[in-house]
């Protein structure tokens, strides 16, 4: 019997475990370390950071889910790497420390044959002076819809800002990106349009002032370097329909920012025209930038070897080009295809926790030499098909042999979908719902912008709204792993 | 060498421009062409995109009348808003009043492929904002507001400007009873497909005179559009009378479905 450990529990993680588990059967194990007790689909945060979900809506309880599917559960975190095993042992182990309560700081070993890792990021709130708390966690100055207890937070504070507009106090929102090298700007795009929504509802929509700030170099590259979109018949790129997005619902914005302090109620920002400013707020929401959870990797002489395994940035590296250089030597095939660590072949990573080998929007930077460009998005449906491919691969090692074939998944040849919801309203919300194809650009295969444009476009409306409701419930449903899961595509 | 303009009627790609990677010679080729086609039809600027090339770059004319080579602009702030004629390449012969912002600030790289911003206001500022525009494959039109939009469509048609005309619309207060008239189809097609899971005999009564209240509804408000419908086009002197055949049509589609729904629901949903 042969030991697949899987790090973490989120879209990849949980893919590739469930997955693992139920192609290898019983006659291999499958173990995931993951630090929380639930699940957690993440997307509908931002219905619990407006207060219109609760958080036991968008979570469940692990355990029960992984003992029926035959996964044996840590509720814990992994620490560091031994993949040659040590001076007492030859065999690969994990190090883990249990965040359990009643256990918690507690350190264990897991032996492994196979280990994906699948950790997503650390929120790496503290790159950004006072978005953090010096100690890793979000400060007081911000909020954040990044996890479930983060949205809740939220959403009481945003219940306390919409009395506060009720009595007659006008309110500032600023909501966007936290520093210049975030992702995930889809995200804080939902939540400003969900608050600009729930505010109108509120009738104080007429109290508040919006801004939205981010690092993306024009409204509409949604970390994508954007697409366009089919607005009522018309098509228009998703800069001109984001602008109007914006003006239509009375939203200023900055762009190509670098948010470069915080501090109670004033961001300071640098623009990428070198432009150094400052922008006052009552209530904040600043997508943090991510970086690897920090894991170590220690050789069998118990040498230090993090640097071999993981990128600067700390997540794992794969069989990824890492030497491609300059933005115009870029290319598609950069991008890795089997995710498997090039110095153990027994590692494999998945979702975010893999080391991009460079960002897929142009890199810029002020005049000052700070880049200001959003990162690879690298969540959702890429991590799923992603967390798919990884455990087809590693079953295939497990049961076949060594030299089994690794299953592909690059994602310079696979699309992606997203709904950017602006309103819950059964009736009355609205939705972006755009795909992109491929998430990476293939400038050969598709000489001008790098993608199909057949299949890169945007649509907003109240079906892309309930579409946004449907894959709530098919997702969920999903990794409860209820009757018919398989089916149910990443 | 100068280079054709596109022109409207002929579409401009729906695609957005993409940012030029390789500073070479064809990238130089592209801006002495762009610049031999501005010197040829007196242009202040003019954007790669409407020489058919899908590169983001675009040239203008600053203060002083020298060409500035803009390659991969962005523009990064604003301030102040001024409305101005305007007139544009793409539509020969048509100025139109179009808002844009009085003060930009953009970044953009030189030939050499050195990081560049620039700070600029009155006219430079506005042709500027309309040829990024162009690299996002968009003209002024999408900086119109509905009403203009129509209006200019119509001077694009009739080719005078007519704003006042009377004209028939693309879109009518008659379209909402269809959306009712929908989702209550839908809400039907999802009853039937739930009774197909269901076996109690009291719940499936209950389902069936939903399916044949909402019928009757169905039926009420496609009478109710019919005539409707047609008062409405009568509102419109230069609406045709090929309206009526739209009308008869839409109608009988709604029925067709309603008949397929209440066929369905009479042989497997009625207990």
């Amino acid at each position: 019997m042969a030991r697949l450990v899987v790090l973490g529990g989120g879209v990849a993680g949980h893919t590739t475990a469930t997955f693992a588990a139920k192609w290898l059967g019983s006659e291999h194990e499958v173990v995931v370390v993951t630090p929380n007790s639930k699940w957690n689909w993440i997307p509908s945060n931002i219905w619990v950071g407006v207060g219109q979900m609760s958080k036991e809506e968008v979570t469940f309880d692990l355990a029960p889910v992984y003992a029926k599917a035959g996964i044996t559960y840590y509720q814990a975190k992994a620490v560091s790497l031994n993949p040659e095993g040590n001076e007492s042992t030859d065999k690969s182990f994990v190090t883990i420390e249990y965040t359990e309560a009643g256990k918690e700081g507690q350190s264990e070993t897991i032996e492994y044959d196979y280990i994906v890792n699948a950790t997503g990021p650390k929120l790496n709130f503290d790159a950004t002076p006072g978005l953090g708390d010096g100690n890793g966690q979000m400060g007081d100055n911000t909020v954040s819809v990044c996890t479930a207890d983060h949205a809740v937070h939220a959403s009481h504070e945003l219940a306390k800002a919409i009395e506060k507009m009720k009595g007659g106090t006008r309110q500032k929102f600023l909501i966007g990106t936290g520093h210049g090298m975030c992702t995930c700007q889809g995200a804080a795009f939902e939540y400003i349009f969900n608050i600009e929504h729930e505010l109108n509802k509120a009738g104080v929509r007429d109290m508040a002032d919006m801004k939205w700030i981010s690092n993306e170099s024009f409204l509409g590259d949604f970390g994508m370097g954007g697409l366009h979109m089919k607005v009522g018949g018309y098509v228009v790129s998703s800069k001109l329909f984001a602008e109007s997005l914006f003006a239509e619902r009375n939203v200023e914005w900055l762009i190509g920012a670098h948010t470069s302090k915080v501090e109670p109620g004033k961001v300071s920002y640098e623009l990428l025209d070198g432009t150094m400013g400052e922008e006052e707020f009552d209530f904040a929401m600043l997508i943090p930038p991510f970086a690897g959870v920090g894991l170590k990797a220690y050789a069998k002489d118990g040498a230090d070897i993090t640097d071999t395994v993981f990128a600067p940035n700390g997540f794992m590296k794969v069989d990824a080009n890492y030497g491609a250089g300059a933005y115009e030597n870029w290319k598609a095939s950069d991008w890795p295809r089997t995710y498997q660590n090039p110095t153990y072949a027994n590692m494999f990573a998945a979702g975010i926790a893999f080391a991009p080998p460079h960002i897929i929007s142009k890199p810029m930077s002020s005049p000052n030499g700070t880049p200001i460009n959003p990162t690879p998005p690298r969540t959702g449906m890429p991590s799923g098909i992603i967390g798919k491919a990884v455990a087809h691969s590693v079953c295939d090692l497990m049961t076949k042999g060594e030299n089994a074939h690794l299953h592909e998944a690059s994602m310079a040849e696979m699309g992606a979908a997203c709904v950017a919801s602006a309103g819950k309203g059964v009736f009355s919300g609205t939705a972006a719902a755009m795909t992109v194809y491929p998430v990476v650009p293939d400038f050969e295969k598709y000489p001008g912008t790098g993608r199909d444009t057949d299949y890169t476009f945007g649509e907003i409306g109240l079906a892309g709204h309930w579409i946004k409701h449907i894959l709530h419930h098919l997702f969920i449903y999903k990794a409860k792993l209820n009757p018919g899961w398989t089916l149910i595509p990443e | 060498m100068i280079k054709d303009i596109v022109t409207y009627p002929s579409p401009l790609s729906v695609e957005y421009a993409t940012d030029v990677r390789t500073f070479n010679e064809n990238l130089f080729a592209l801006i002495d062409d762009l610049k031999d086609t501005m010197k040829e039809n007196n242009l202040d600027g003019l954007a790669a995109f409407q020489i058919g090339s899908y590169y983001n770059v675009v040239v203008v004319k600053d203060e002083n009348g020298e060409f500035l080579e803009l390659i991969n602009p962005r523009l990064i702030s604003h301030s102040g808003s001024v409305t101005t004629e305007e007139t544009t390449a793409y539509y020969p012969g048509k100025t139109v009043p179009i808002t844009r912002y009085e003060s930009i600030s953009i970044v953009y790289q030189d030939r050499d492929a050195k990081d560049k911003t620039l700070k600029a206001s009155g006219e430079l500022a506005i042709v500027i904002q309309r040829k990024i525009d162009y690299t996002f494959g968009a003209t002024f039109i999408q900086r119109m507001d509905k009403e203009q939009k129509e209006r200019f469509e119509l001077s694009l048609e009739y080719g005078v400007d007519i704003g006042t005309a009377d004209y028939c619309p693309t879109t009518f207060k008659r379209d909402k009873i269809i959306t009712v008239i929908n989702i209550t189809m839908i809400l039907m097609a999802l009853n039937f497909l739930v009774s197909l899971f269901l076996s109690d005999e009291t719940l499936l009564t209950q389902l069936w005179e939903y399916q044949l209240y909402a019928s009757f509804g169905v039926l009420g408000l496609n009478v109710i559009y019919f005539f409707y419908a047609q008062y409405e086009g009568k509102q419109y002197t230069s609406c045709t009378s090929c309206q009526i055949g739209n009308i008869i049509g839409t109608a009988t589609i709604s029925l067709i479905k309603l008949s397929v729904l209440m066929v369905l629901s009479y042989m497997f949903l009625k207990p």
